[in-house]
């Protein structure tokens, strides 16, 4: 049986949104849509809360946007990453990576010597 | 409608509300469209992506806030990118145009250079409260006669000081200029006399030792002295051991202390001992020394006076006949003390004043003159979309940079001035040298011209945010035609505040003419004066006095290049010399409790002062070296006082002797010898007093403190070692003051040649002003008339005769401006008449020469301009438009 679903961490958000869009420019509902399968339900993510956090990434000049006529031919506003969000999403997986590898370690140590 | 940059959207963008509606849209269609396709029906499709979404509007507003904020603080970036663009255009345009640039910006600095110079002066002068804790409580307290003011009697200082209710304290002081010995040489210093209260009253300390007690302010008591901090630095090294510091002057005194720094009132004294020390004049009518004192709390200058008056009255009442108050005079330190100097500063205000409005007045007229030129420039930016807001903006930047660096010029030219005029300021305006710039009063006249650059900067661009755009690309008459009418209005005030300037200068500058053209009555030309003193401590006896006179005018005249040489009281032009009663045999006297039968100045005299001086002696005889102490008493007169006292008479022979106003002492009668020209006492300006001199021979007891006075070919330096090696083997132990009478003759005339070289200035750059603004004014009107003058020039006119109708046509206005000028110079320059001497302030030369004067400068200044209208090519000038 499947856990429940964790709540995600706070901050880890901007990281999935920079991350899809490092693929390519695309609008909020592929990003919606892209998370929720690859995290497989796993993460528990408001549909709603990704959008704040795209325009904040906006204001913080991480991502751009335009309202663009897509393939079904329905106007959408569609996001692309800035160089200076590719090298926030460069610093954020660096800065993950090490902190998941470190917390891994600590998680799966067993205990040599005198601890207590 | 108008909108704020913040209301505007930003290309491709849509405004925020719709823009985050729309987004959050198009996921829930999106996502019911996904659930459809998994089966779901519409209806529920709908409803589970809503509520998979979660909180739809708080996440709509959380997005509206955010992305508003950031649209704002965009946009604010880029209005301040706007303003670095618009900056940087603005100095690449004046660059373009340095002509305009350096007009506009010389204009603005001289305005405000000499506006805050002198303002800056004022404000040190005038304005600046005195030195001492609650100054304004400080009143100079004095006798009102019925021919003016004059020094309180001593006696009567001690009834008022007991007597009047308005005085927190009340003293007397009076200073001279002496030896004083003690210090590693003897010294010329000054020391002031000073009664109990007077330091209590100036609220001053010492900064060593202690400030006189009650028991030294008695007489008979032991003298002290307290010296200034400069003397105690310069002549006793800053010694802290007071005990050992001794002087000698008129008493054998202790030094108790030292003045705080910068402390030396009166006189810029040297040196404070108390007034007590010496017996004084028990005559109520003997005005020696000065009152000065400090009010009660809330006590007015004209309540003490009517205090102090009553008390003179009752003073009146019991002295008699010796008694010569009508009441008394109270009047503030500090106004006194700017006396002097208030007309010629209100005056240099309102000539900086004037200046300034001048220069706003040309820099009105040359932005107008800018303005006019790039209307079309501008017309063609609004046409092409730039913003009126842009426009209006980039002309405001323009105006800007222009105020700032003309403001930034003008406070480098004000400090420039204020060096420059300390150097050249007379005497009486000493405080100069410390005069600085004053930040409120520079702030006041830069924003002055900034106000002026922004306002006239700015009139013609909202003019074209008003006007068609169409109507001024094309072209447009109208609107040029009544700028034209302002700007000529604006030249013509210009030409009318440089005559004011001018006429006053002008009547200045024939002031000072005529007093330099005053017969002085003697030549100062190669004289070199030094004065000495004697003091009763180093000289008990008089006699040896006169034997040091004697001695030293015979080794002087035997200088080789010493023509002349002799000693007198007070040299001409010093001052005015000391005033009292004599009696003229066989005349009747003026109150029957004294001999006076009349006043005169009293002088001294010796063989070769006359000669030395080249004062001509116009009837009877010189001083002869058989005038001696034992022969009989002989005395020489001045012409006014010969024309008084024995009109068309023979004065030779006529007898008469000082009769004393104390009767201490009755002199014998001495005769008449010679009367000798007239020479200026206090000023050159006013007429010479009825003087007559003694030889100091016969007078020794004003033998102690002579001024000699030397007619020499050599230069004034060898002079100076010469006489003081001849004093030295007489004396070495009496210190001289030298001088030179060119010097004293020049220093006669300084406020005069300040105030001429000032306002001369000011009215010059006020002309330079208004002939920019001639040139300006027709430059403007031949381009706007090119096509008319290019049809005159086809039809035939002479290219002469063109030029002359543009100049002629300018020359309306600048008579219009001379005419409203010399009206205000008929007001005003009645302000200047206690300056004037001899010349009216309508003096028709200064008027007259003013007006031919502006006529030319115009004539000139047009000149150019219309030469080039007449240079027209009829065919492009009609083309043109």
């Amino acid at each position: 049986m499947p856990a429940a679903p964790m709540a995600l961490v706070k901050g880890t958000l901007d990281i999935l949104i920079l991350r899809t869009l490092a693929w390519g420019p695309t609008h909020g509902y592929a990003i919606s849509r892209w998370i929720r399968e690859m995290t497989r339900d796993d993460l528990q993510v408001e549909e709603g809360a990704l959008y704040p956090a795209l325009r904040r990434l906006e204001e913080r000049e991480l991502v751009e946007s335009a309202w663009k006529r897509t393939e079904t031919g329905r106007e959408a506003k569609v996001y692309h990453l800035t160089a200076a969000g590719r090298r926030q999403l460069q610093r954020d997986l660096d800065g993950w990576t090490r902190y998941v590898t470190a917390m891994t370690r600590v998680l799966q140590a067993r205990p040599s010597g005198a601890i207590g | 409608m108008t909108r704020t940059p913040e209301e505007l959207p930003l290309s491709g963008q849509k405004p925020v509300d719709e823009d985050v509606r729309q987004e959050l849209q198009d996921h829930i269609e999106r996502r019911a469209a996904e659930l459809v396709e998994g089966g779901w029906t519409v209806a529920d499709a709908r409803a589970e992506a809503e509520r998979v979404f979660g909180d739809i509007r708080g996440v709509s507003d959380e997005c509206r806030h955010i992305t508003s904020k950031a649209r704002r603080s965009r946009r604010r970036g880029e209005w301040l990118d706007g303003v670095t663009s618009d900056l940087r255009f603005a100095l690449r345009l004046l660059r373009r145009s340095p002509t305009f640039a350096f007009v506009a910006i010389a204009t603005l600095a001289l305005g405000v250079g000499a506006n805050s110079a002198i303002f800056s002066l004022i404000d040190g002068v005038l304005l600046r409260p005195l030195p001492y804790p609650r100054g304004d409580q400080l009143v100079n307290v004095a006798e009102q006669h019925r021919k003016g003011a004059s020094h309180l009697p001593y006696a009567n200082f001690v009834d008022i000081r007991a007597q009047s209710k308005s005085f927190q304290q009340l003293a007397e002081f009076y200073s001279s200029r002496s030896t004083v010995l003690g210090a590693n040489a003897p010294i010329r210093a000054t020391t002031a006399f000073v009664t109990g209260d007077f330091f209590p009253m100036l609220r001053t300390t010492v900064q060593l030792g202690r400030l006189t007690t009650a028991a030294d302010h008695q007489f008979g008591a032991v003298p002290v002295a307290v010296i200034s901090d400069r003397f105690w630095r310069d002549h006793f090294a800053a010694n802290r051991d007071l005990q050992s510091l001794r002087l000698r002057g008129e008493f054998n005194m202790q030094v108790v202390g030292v003045a705080a720094p910068g402390f030396d009132f009166p006189d810029g004294a040297d040196i404070w001992i108390p007034l007590e020390l010496e017996r004084q004049a028990t005559s109520r009518t003997a005005h020696n020394a000065a009152a000065l004192g400090r009010l009660r709390d809330g006590v007015t200058p004209a309540a003490a006076q009517q205090d102090v008056s009553t008390v003179l009255r009752h003073i009146g009442e019991t002295a008699g006949l010796d008694f010569d108050a009508v009441g008394a005079r109270v009047t503030s330190l500090h106004a006194d003390q700017a006396g002097g100097t208030r007309t010629p500063l209100l005056l240099l205000l309102g000539a900086s004043g004037l200046l300034l409005l001048t220069a706003c007045t040309n820099l009105a007229s040359t932005l107008l003159a800018r303005g006019t030129a790039r209307q079309q420039e501008l017309a063609v930016r609004t046409a092409i979309g730039a913003g009126r807001g842009r426009v209006v903006r980039q002309i405001f930047t323009e105006s800007l940079v222009i105020a700032v660096l003309g403001c930034g010029a003008g406070l480098v030219l004000a400090e420039g001035l204020l060096r420059g005029m300390a150097l050249v300021a007379p005497p009486e305006l000493v405080v100069m040298q410390t005069a600085r710039l004053d930040l409120p009063v520079v702030g006041f006249t830069a924003a002055t011209a900034l106000a002026t650059a922004l306002l006239f900067g700015f009139l013609p661009g909202l003019r074209i945010s008003a006007v068609d755009t169409g109507q001024l690309m094309r072209g447009s008459r109208g609107a040029s035609s009544r700028r034209g009418a302002i700007w000529s209005a604006l030249v013509a005030v210009q030409v009318a505040l440089a005559v004011i300037l001018l006429i006053g200068s002008g009547l200045l500058i024939r002031s000072f003419a005529r007093v330099t053209q005053v017969d002085l009555g003697f030549d100062p030309v190669g004289v070199t004066t030094f004065a000495t003193d004697l003091p009763e401590l180093n000289y008990p006896d008089v006699q040896q006095a006169i034997r040091f006179h004697d001695r030293v005018l015979e080794l002087v005249r035997a200088i080789p290049g010493v023509q002349a040489a002799g000693v007198t009281l007070v040299p001409p032009l010093a001052d005015e010399g000391p005033s009292g009663g004599i009696e003229v045999e066989g005349k009747p006297a003026l109150s029957p409790a004294y001999p006076s039968t009349g006043h005169g100045i009293y002088q001294l005299a010796s063989v070769g002062f006359f000669q030395s001086l080249g004062i001509k002696i116009v009837r009877g005889r010189d001083f002869a070296e058989s005038d001696t102490p034992t022969s009989p008493p002989v005395v020489i007169v001045n012409q006014q006082l010969a024309a008084r006292e024995w009109p068309g008479e023979d004065p030779i022979g006529k007898r008469f002797r000082e009769s004393g106003m104390d009767r201490v002492a009755v002199e014998p009668w001495a005769t008449v010898i010679g009367v000798a020209r007239d020479v200026p006492a206090s000023s050159r300006t006013s007429p010479p007093g009825e003087t007559y001199y003694y030889t100091y021979r016969q007078l020794p007891n004003r033998a102690r403190f002579l001024t000699a006075t030397v007619r020499s070919i050599l230069p004034t330096a060898q002079l100076e070692r010469a006489i003081r090696a001849a004093i030295d083997r007489v004396d070495p132990n009496v210190p001289a003051e030298f001088g030179t009478m060119p010097a004293v003759v020049a220093s006669s005339v300084a406020t005069r040649r300040f105030m001429v070289l000032l306002l001369g200035l000011f009215a010059g750059v006020a002309l330079l002003l208004a002939a920019v603004g001639i040139y300006g004014v027709v430059a403007y009107s031949v381009a706007q008339r090119t096509r008319e003058i290019g049809i005159r020039i086809a039809l035939g006119a002479a290219p002469a005769a063109v030029g002359r109708m543009v100049q002629l046509g300018a020359m309306g206005v600048v008579l219009a401006g001379v005419a409203i000028g010399v009206a205000g110079a008929l007001g005003a320059t009645r302000l200047l008449r206690s300056l004037l001497y001899e010349v009216t302030p309508t003096d028709p030369l200064a008027f007259g020469g003013v007006i031919v004067l502006l006529v030319v400068t115009a004539w000139l200044a047009s000149w150019a301009p219309a030469r080039r209208g007449t240079r027209i090519d009829p065919v492009a000038a009609i083309r043109a438009e």
